[in-house]
């Protein structure tokens, strides 16, 4: 062969090939997550999420569709979160987003998805403000603040006391927690709060904040903070002589196992609303468990793990209803589809707390799936920790909005 | 080689002869001549490469007016971040709470910043060296604490909705448009910097980078000096903040200005380097296109850059712009007066 | 209104216990300073392999609390003279330029601290891990309360001051390395292995942030993070104390830790980490010698 029929050659091959990866790619369902992945769990959970697709494709896939998950860490960080969901949209040309863990990364990708028209589904964002910026293309899986901030208030007001001392962490999700917790507390009981400081993310010395917090004689400690800072505060609330009596309050962050595990015996007694809790007696919760404890070496999930569960099974729902093309002239229509497909997905039981249901407004009523808080206390700390459930409440739709 | 290289040097030469009709020509040249650049882009039929050039552009500007203070002055600053983030919460603010218009906005940005920049430059004047560092490193992290803790400055929650800059019924607001915005302000930015530096304050820098107290003696004013170039590299950074906090989806948070980022630039210009004309820009296109490429890795992306920073600094200190001045300028130099010497022999 | 002074004492109190802390890891960055000419921007995060070499002796092998820290301060000084003799021998040895031993050498320095942070994320994930020893009940000072482990952190640290005093002042090597630390070139002149006093030097400022960490294990469990926030607060510290002098830096801590506290006692709870870069930002403009330091001249 000569040179020019080698190269004939090679580039009608080379486009052959191309030809049929075009044709491979065109019956994917590509989907895009962006996720904070160096953390506690949230390497765990971010592969578990990718596991579970997996496994629907070794099942055949959705429809015979294969999906195509493209998983990004985004370190919890807005602008690294844009760009991932950029490169997604753009670059990888996803019909859906999964994202994202943080409240603060989650916030601007609404505004992304809402312009370029591509469904988003939210793993664990509690910050109210997410649903409430009227985008169309936004579900979120996991309990809003506004109603965490209301189950949490109503049971501290009514069996604590309406004296709280606030420690609230530099994050999106723990400041939207604690000023959701203060306001609650002001417009169901007229309380104000006794004390309110801001700590670094990664703070590590409390301890002046106990002597003053232990000298306002407080009737409960809300800390709101992510979770081996919220640890260390639990612990050196105990070194500073503020007795059990004092109730020790969290956010929905204390239900990641790093509280308990780091913070062992000053972990007792804490309670917080959460979206799950392994101390669920359903046979369906004690499965999921039992997997987690199997595959990723956690002792007992927390609400991360159950909702990003509950959200491939959501998105397995939703696809497998979407009536899809999956060519590239249709990808604004696919996107559309699953928008759709996702928000007719009513009365949704899985892991979670409550039902999930989604509705076609671009509301928070409609947006907010997930309206059942759990309270949940811890019974014992340490690795090998336990959960009671203390409460159970499903939320009114519009609670907490103004 | 050569004939691999005998087009940059068709372009150097191309250029060099625009220069002689006024210096200002070739870059007038290369600014139409980048203008399609997101046409050509949006060919591929992948947009994202018109945000990543979007994002590029700006830790050019970053990145160059890091080099002025840093490599052309010789002044060990740390706390450029810092700076960055003043230009873009200040814009934000003004344009959020006041209403102004991003074309008041960012100027007022640009003047704040340069203000604050006096304020990050003052301890220079006393100090050298580490205990700079140390300075500007604590200056630049109260910033982003700052930035953190205080509620209107938008704590944890972050800035958000920051209007797109727009004249009339033209809004900047996809990535096309917003190339425009960020690719001319890049270029004079960029002129600027070869303005400066080909001055006498240019030259002032460069001698107070080697040799103080030779500086000095020569008549040069040291701490004045010193003081502007902080200052022009404030400008260019809180430019950068502005730039950055009007870019859709206008939304800044206080961990976008972390110790990690001021690395991360600090990584741009060791590598494109210090003290190179060329390095900001050099070092900022591919870092962050390594950076881009190696998402999937992000396992280890951390680790990978880390090593490379330490590496470059070992062994290869003067950068990407030192082995371009060392193989390709210093080698034509010596092949031109050989030729030289030649034709007079 | 009478003054809280039961408050006023925990909150001094408090500062003392951490600024003990600050002063160890201080007291190795003056050591590098006085005997490197260099500020190593990397020994927080030697802090923290100090912190989870301990961790891995204490908990994972079974070893007894004190030998963990002993074990760990060696390792970790080995690893560091490792990093010196690769990496920053090196950049200190070269002349000329600027890209040498100031800015380089800084630059290097957060280059290395990404580099140890990432592979001991790597190594140990990026969990905190509880460092739980049992020391007995705590102390009572009435009605504040304060764990054992602040009182072994002061007593080793006094312990520490007190052998690397007599190291420096009554052996043979310590004058070594006080001839080292004053001029190298005349050291190198009357017959001292200059390289080897160097490495050892930077040893024993490794060994001593780790046994900071070590120390602080039990009270702030140990994180792949808490090198960045001491690092801060140990700067300030040797900053106030005074560049290169070692009383100066375990003062310094002290005051950091005080000032730190009744800052966010007093003035602003939300600012408390703050405090501590204004007190260095406040120090180097006004006196950047500090306390006890050198004289730091102005070129020009």
């Amino acid at each position: 062969m000569t040179t020019t029929t080698k190269g004939i050659t090679a580039l009608l091959a080379a486009g052959l090939v191309t030809g049929l990866a075009a044709t491979a790619l065109a019956g994917e369902i590509r989907i895009g997550v962006t996720m904070r992945m160096v953390s506690e769990n949230g390497q765990k959970y971010g592969q578990m999420v990718v596991d579970e697709f997996d496994m629907i494709n070794k099942a055949g896939g959705i429809n015979g569709h294969t999906l195509d998950v493209t998983l990004l860490n985004d370190e919890c960080k807005s602008d690294k979160g844009v760009a991932n969901a950029n490169k997604l949209i753009f670059q990888e040309k996803i019909h859906l987003l999964v994202g994202s863990t943080c409240s603060s990364v989650s916030l601007p990708i609404v505004d992304v998805t809402a312009k370029t028209k591509v469904p988003q589904i939210i793993p664990h964002s509690t910050n109210e403000k997410i649903t409430q910026k009227g985008s169309a293309w936004v579900f979120r899986v996991p309990v809003s603040g506004r109603y965490y901030a209301g189950v949490n208030a109503k049971y501290v007001g009514e069996n604590i006391g309406k004296k709280i001392a606030y420690l609230c962490a530099a994050d999106a999700a723990s400041q939207n927690d604690c000023e959701a917790m203060q306001a609650q507390m002001k417009s169901q009981f007229g309380a104000e709060a006794a004390y309110v400081a801001q700590v670094q993310e990664k703070e590590v010395d409390f301890r002046t904040h106990m002597q003053k917090i232990k000298s306002a004689g407080v009737d409960g400690i809300m800390i709101a903070a992510l979770a081996e800072t919220m640890a260390r505060a639990l612990v050196q609330s105990y070194e500073a002589g503020i007795p059990a009596s004092v109730n020790r309050i969290g956010s929905s962050s204390a239900s990641n196992s790093p509280v308990p595990a780091i913070a062992g015996d000053a972990a007792k007694g804490v309670f917080f609303t959460a979206a799950y809790a392994a101390a669920d007696d359903r046979p369906i919760a004690r499965l999921f468990n039992e997997m987690v404890r199997q595959r990723y070496g956690i002792h007992a999930p927390d609400h991360d793990f159950s909702q990003a569960y509950d959200l491939v099974r959501i998105v397995e729902i939703a696809l497998g209803n979407a009536d899809l093309k999956l060519d590239s002239a249709n990808l604004a229509a696919d996107r559309t589809a699953i928008r759709d497909a996702i928000a007719n997905v009513k009365g949704y039981q899985g892991l979670a707390s409550g039902p999930i249901s989604f509705c076609a407004e671009a509301t928070p009523q409609c947006r907010d799936g997930n309206r059942t808080a759990v309270l949940i206390a811890y019974t014992k700390g340490g690795k090998d920790y336990v959960t009671e459930v203390l409460a159970r409440v499903t939320m009114p739709v519009d609670f907490g909005l103004k | 080689m050569n004939l691999l290289l005998a087009p940059f040097r068709g372009l150097v030469d191309f250029f060099q002869a625009l220069a002689r009709i006024h210096r200002i020509v070739p870059w007038l040249v290369a600014y139409v001549f980048l203008l399609p650049l997101p046409e050509i882009l949006s060919a591929t039929g992948n947009d994202y490469y018109i945000y990543l050039t979007n994002r590029i552009l700006i830790f050019i500007l970053l990145s160059v007016g890091l080099n002025i203070v840093k490599g052309f002055c010789g002044q060990v600053t740390v706390g450029h971040i810092g700076l960055y983030a003043i230009g873009a919460v200040t814009s934000s603010l003004l344009a959020i709470n006041y209403g102004w218009p991003f074309w008041a906005a960012m100027p007022a940005a640009v003047v704040v910043t340069g203000l604050a920049g006096i304020i990050i430059g003052l301890p220079s004047v006393r100090l050298e060296g580490a205990y700079l560092a140390l300075a500007t490193l604590g200056l630049g992290e109260s910033v982003r604490i700052m930035i953190a803790v205080t509620p209107a400055l938008g704590s944890s929650t972050g800035i958000m909705l920051i209007p797109p800059p727009q004249v009339g019924s033209f809004v900047f607001d996809d990535f096309q448009k917003y190339y425009y915005l960020v690719m001319t302000a890049a270029m004079i930015g960029i002129y600027l910097s070869f303005s400066i530096l080909r001055s006498a304050t240019g030259r002032a820098f460069m001698a107070i980078r080697e040799d103080v107290i030779a500086a000095s003696v020569h008549g040069i004013n040291v701490p004045a000096n010193k003081l502007l170039a902080f200052v022009i590299s404030a400008l260019y950074a809180g430019a950068a903040g502005a730039l950055f906090a009007h870019m859709p989806p206008g939304f800044i948070h206080h961990n976008n200005f972390t110790i990690i980022e001021m690395v991360t630039l600090l990584l741009m210009v060791v590598m494109g380097g210090i003290g190179h004309i060329w390095g900001g820009v050099i070092g900022a296109i591919i870092v962050y296109i390594i950076y881009d490429n190696t998402l999937e890795f992000y396992h280890i992306q951390p680790l990978t850059f880390g090593l490379i920073m330490v590496l470059l600094v070992v062994f290869m200190p003067q950068g990407i712009g030192g082995v371009i001045d060392r193989y390709l300028v210093t080698k034509r130099f010596v092949k031109l007066r050989e030729e030289k010497s030649d034709g007079a022999a | 209104m009478d003054f809280d002074f039961t408050s006023l004492f925990a909150f001094i109190l408090f500062g003392l216990t951490i600024g003990v802390v600050y002063g160890i890891v201080a007291l190795g960055i003056s050591l590098i300073y006085s005997g490197l000419d260099i500020v190593h921007f990397a020994h927080g995060e030697i802090y923290m392999f100090g912190a989870f070499f301990g961790l891995v002796f204490s908990e994972h092998m079974g070893v007894p609390y004190p030998l963990a820290i002993l074990s760990a301060m060696v390792c970790t000084g080995l690893l560091g003279i490792v990093i010196e003799r690769v990496f920053y021998r090196r950049l200190t040895r070269a002349g000329g330029g600027y890209t040498v031993a100031g800015m380089g050498m800084i630059i290097c320095g957060f280059g290395m601290s990404v580099v140890l942070q990432n592979i001991a994320y790597l190594s140990w994930g990026a969990d905190a891990e509880p460092f739980p020893v049992d020391l007995g009940e705590p102390f009572q000072f009435g009605d504040i309360s304060l764990p054992k482990s602040y009182g072994l952190t002061a007593v080793i640290a006094l312990l520490l001051m007190a052998v690397l005093h007599f190291f420096l002042k009554k052996t043979k090597i310590g004058l070594a390395v006080r001839a080292v630390a004053a001029n190298k070139d005349i050291a190198f002149l009357m017959g001292i292995n200059v390289p080897l006093m160097i490495s050892l030097i930077f040893g024993l400022a490794c060994a001593l942030a780790a046994a900071a960490g070590v120390l602080i294990g039990p009270m702030q469990s140990v994180q792949v993070e808490m090198g960045y926030l001491m690092l801060m607060k140990a700067f300030a510290a040797a900053v106030v104390g005074g560049f290169g002098s070692l009383p100066g830096a375990i003062v310094g801590g002290l005051l950091v830790g005080i000032f730190e506290n009744l800052g966010a006692a007093y003035i602003s709870p939300n600012h408390k980490d703050i405090y501590a870069f204004l007190l260095l930002i406040l120090v180097l403009m006004v006196r950047p010698s500090g306390l006890f330091g050198v004289e730091v001249r102005v070129k020009a």
